[in-house]
């Protein structure tokens, strides 16, 4: 394997649990949410599937316990953004830190460990050899023999891309967020957009820890979403939450991951390479907030 | 006394109609904790007509039909529909019975398109949930034909004027199948040009056979278009009389229970110097559009001045030009012979009171309180107001300030600390206005003064500004009412596409004119 596929095949894996939360943030942004809790769900679904596959020792339960896990906590935001009416953002944090604490807690009760919990009965999620395309030079060494769920975050982006653009489910969606009020005069509840939208987001935010517990690795360790929910909403907002836009920028992202990995070999500290992503989230807050600036039409300066 | 005659005649009048197609009975509602919106309301409504229901703000006409349209849900009383009593809990569930609303802030959607806003929430699909296109446009196509309405299917909703909006508003129910239709001012929006289009286009669908219910403000637009008009004071049905045997006056005493004058009071007079004056005013937005373009305007003391355009010709930014909201690309701007160009804007507010058109926003706080919304602006240019050199406030002097300005401008207020929201919308107007009066300033800059104020407030709002012409000063006003313009103004200037196209003394303009100016600018 020569380094260039290295690189993709490491671009691909860093982009997948991205690209999955991204996508189930895109949802919630089309539907005008104001939504942050991608880090915690994604963290609660990893745990949830590790847990899952060491006790059933399989990993489509794992994968089912990730979305029950990650949905557990839209539920939550549901009934305090939506049904209370509490600030989303407020909301989404308390979320965050909750889950951080809530799966520490959990790890040190169930496994005893303290840190990180590994072991040889954690079932994977296995990689998918796709007879054809493996045949293929260059490209069959990157497009055959991923994770399962890297093909899952493809079709995916697929799946969302019609949802959002073609069908009455999305002209709703988009509808909700444009105009709320617009969408409610039409008979449709801008509510239940926002619900539908935040549990499409726990699904996809549930697919994506399992990803990253069972997939990338398999073990769970503290805190191990590592702000990759934060870079989500980050690709999000960059591309407006168009699904497509959301895959090229994610893609981009786990290069820059792999990068960091590879630079971290020529002596670069770990530390700073860690800084990259946030980074990148303050760059693409940047120009949001530049965006809504314009859009406010203050006119002076 | 006429009033009570008046009603008596009304109640018996009802009884003789046939089976009405609508019957609300003493609906009562009550908007927590204690305002009383609907007391005890009852009309009836007949198949095929067009009733107009007018009434001063806070009447509770926009209740009443909300209360129909199951947005609001009444406390007490029946609704009858067809014969059989309903409670819709929804819009949704009116709309499936027939009954659809059209509110008065128009609600679609600017980045979709106008059929994609018509059939949105009642999309024909194919088995994957998928939009069919071809059949959406297809079928509003088809009911844009069927009533004669001008517009293209395609267009983005953000491109069209706000009449177009206005028909999509009234597409996306015929769409739905309505047969009853609920109108919230939708003149209010529209220029004098396009009111009789849009009455003919309800004409024809009355003659195809919906029923119209329809809110106005504006009294011979109710009695020209309606058959039937009701009467709404403080909650209450007052009258539902025949518009071919009823006059505006008589309208107008019954919904404010008293006589209303409707003719201008402006009485002649000599003005004095030019107060204000701008030159060559030119303003480029971000995009390099130009926005305002070589504005030349003067006014004298004691000479009301009136800008009309359709909105979005200019009028925002030169009033933000006025105010120093926006730097100008280049002219000047002076007052009472001071250069305030470039002048920061505290210093501009020692020259100009201006009355903004958005009273929640601009004008005032809604949050704070009656007293904090009274001392804005006073309180960096009345010494009278702060203590230590400016550093505190002075509480006393500002209640005495605030009671002597409810007292002066008759603002009703239920405390002093009171928020702004719990006043009505005209006392909050009666606020603003009388804070801005109270600068002294010799120049005034009034935005749509009256916009969403019932009669009684309109009146007085106009007499305050009659009387500051009286006292000399210089006034300029904004407004989207043309009525409001001739009834005030000593000169009429109109506004097309940020140049003044038009400068005429009220005398020599009529309504039609400034009307073809307004949209066609320079003919």
């Amino acid at each position: 394997m020569n380094i260039l596929t290295g690189l993709l095949n490491g671009a691909i894996s860093g982009a997948t649990p991205i690209l999955l939360a991204a996508l189930g943030g895109a949802f919630t942004f089309y539907a005008g949410v104001f939504n942050i809790a991608m880090e915690g769900m994604m963290l609660m679904a990893a745990f949830c599937a590790v847990w899952g596959s060491f006790a059933f020792g399989s990993w489509l339960a794992g994968v089912l316990l990730a979305i029950l896990g990650a949905l557990a906590l839209a539920l939550i935001f549901i009934i305090f953004a939506v049904w209370l009416d509490t600030d989303e953002f407020v909301t989404g944090i308390a979320l965050n830190l909750f889950t951080l604490g809530a799966t520490t807690y959990l790890l040190r009760q169930s496994f005893g460990v303290k840190g990180v919990f590994a072991g040889p009965g954690i079932d994977p999620i296995p990689r998918l050899h796709l007879p054809l395309l493996a045949d293929v030079p260059l490209l069959g060494a990157v497009l055959s023999g991923q994770n399962l769920m890297v093909y899952a975050a493809a079709l995916a982006t697929l799946i969302s891309a019609f949802l959002v653009f073609r069908t009455s489910f999305g002209l709703r969606l988009r509808a909700a967020g444009y105009n709320a009020a617009s969408l409610d005069s039409s008979g449709v509840s801008s509510a239940r957009m926002r619900v539908y939208a935040l549990l499409l987001c726990g699904v996809l935010c549930g697919l994506a820890g399992a990803f990253l517990s069972l997939g990338y690795v398999t073990l769970f360790s503290e805190n191990m979403s590592a702000g990759r929910g934060w870079i989500s909403l980050a690709a999000i907002i960059l591309v407006n939450g168009n699904p497509w836009g959301v895959a090229i920028i994610s893609l981009l992202f786990g290069f820059a991951d792999v990068l960091g990995l590879l630079l971290q070999s020529y002596q670069v500290p770990s530390q700073f390479t860690a800084m990259t992503p946030y980074l990148a989230t303050l760059a693409a807050l940047y120009f949001y907030a530049r965006r809504h600036r314009k859009e406010r039409g203050y006119v002076n300066r | 006394m006429s009033i009570q005659r008046t009603e008596a005649r009304v109640a018996d009048r009802s009884v003789q109609l046939a089976p009405p197609l609508i019957q609300m009975q003493g609906i009562v509602k009550v908007y927590p904790p204690n305002v009383l919106a609907l007391d005890d309301a009852t009309v009836s409504f007949a198949d095929g007509e067009i009733h107009a229901l007018v009434g001063e703000n806070g009447a509770g006409k926009s209740t009443l039909m909300k209360v129909l349209y199951g947005l609001v849900h009444h406390d007490r009383g029946e609704i009858r529909y067809r014969g059989r009593p309903v409670r819709f809990r929804s819009p949704g569930e009116a709309i499936a019975a027939g009954i659809g609303m059209v509110h008065q802030e128009i609600l679609l959607i600017n980045e979709y398109t106008v059929w994609e806003n018509i059939v949105l929430g009642a999309e024909p699909v194919d088995r994957l949930g998928r939009i069919d296109r071809k059949r959406a446009r297809g079928e509003v196509q088809a009911i844009i034909e069927r009533f004669h309405f001008a517009l293209d299917p395609d267009a983005i909703v953000a491109d069209i004027s706000v009449a177009a909006r206005q028909k999509v508003e009234i597409l996306k129910l015929l769409y739905r199948d309505v047969s009853v239709l609920i109108l919230d001012e939708p003149t209010a929006v529209l220029t004098p040009q396009e009111i009789p289009q849009l009455f003919a286009e309800l004409r024809e669908l009355r003659n195809e056979g919906h029923t119209i219910l329809f809110i106005s403000h504006r009294l011979e637009e109710v009695l020209e278009l309606a058959e039937r008009v009701t009467v709404l004071r403080k909650g209450r049905v007052v009258a539902t009389l025949p518009a071919a045997q009823t006059t505006r006056r008589d309208l107008a005493a019954l919904m404010v229970g008293r006589e209303v004058l409707f003719s201008s009071r402006r009485t002649p007079q000599a003005s004095g110097d030019v107060v204000f004056a701008v030159e060559g005013l030119r303003y480029e937005d971000e995009h390099g559009r130009v926005r305002l373009k070589d504005v030349h305007l003067q006014v004298r003391a004691g000479e009301l001045v009136g800008v009309a355009g359709v909105e979005g010709n200019g009028q925002l930014e030169l009033v933000n030009a006025i105010t120093g909201l926006l730097q100008p690309t280049a002219g000047t701007l002076r007052v009472a012979g001071v250069d305030l160009t470039r002048a920061p804007i505290l210093e501009r507010r020692r020259y100009i009171a201006y009355v903004p058109q958005d009273r929640g926003r601009m004008g005032g706080s809604l949050a704070a309180s009656v007293v904090e919304n009274a001392i804005m602006t006073h309180h960096r240019l009345n010494p009278r107001l702060t203590r230590w050199k400016g550093l505190l406030l002075d509480r006393k002097a500002a209640h005495h300030f605030t009671d002597e300005l409810a007292q002066r401008f008759k603002v009703s207020m239920p405390a002093r600390a009171a928020p702004l929201r719990a006043l009505s919308g005209g006392n909050q107007q009666k606020v603003i206005l009388g804070r801005e009066l109270l600068l002294e300033c010799p120049f005034i800059l009034l935005d749509q003064p009256t916009r969403g104020l019932d009669v009684g407030s309109i009146e007085y709002v106009h007499d305050q500004m009659l009387a500051m012409r009286r006292a000399g000063r210089s006034l300029l006003m904004i407004s989207a009412n043309l009525e409001e313009i001739f009834l005030l103004a000593d000169r009429i200037v109109v506004l097309h596409r940020g140049e003044i196209v038009a400068d005429l003394p009220v005398e020599q303009a009529t309504l039609e004119q400034i009307g073809r100016y307004m949209l066609e600018g320079k003919a």
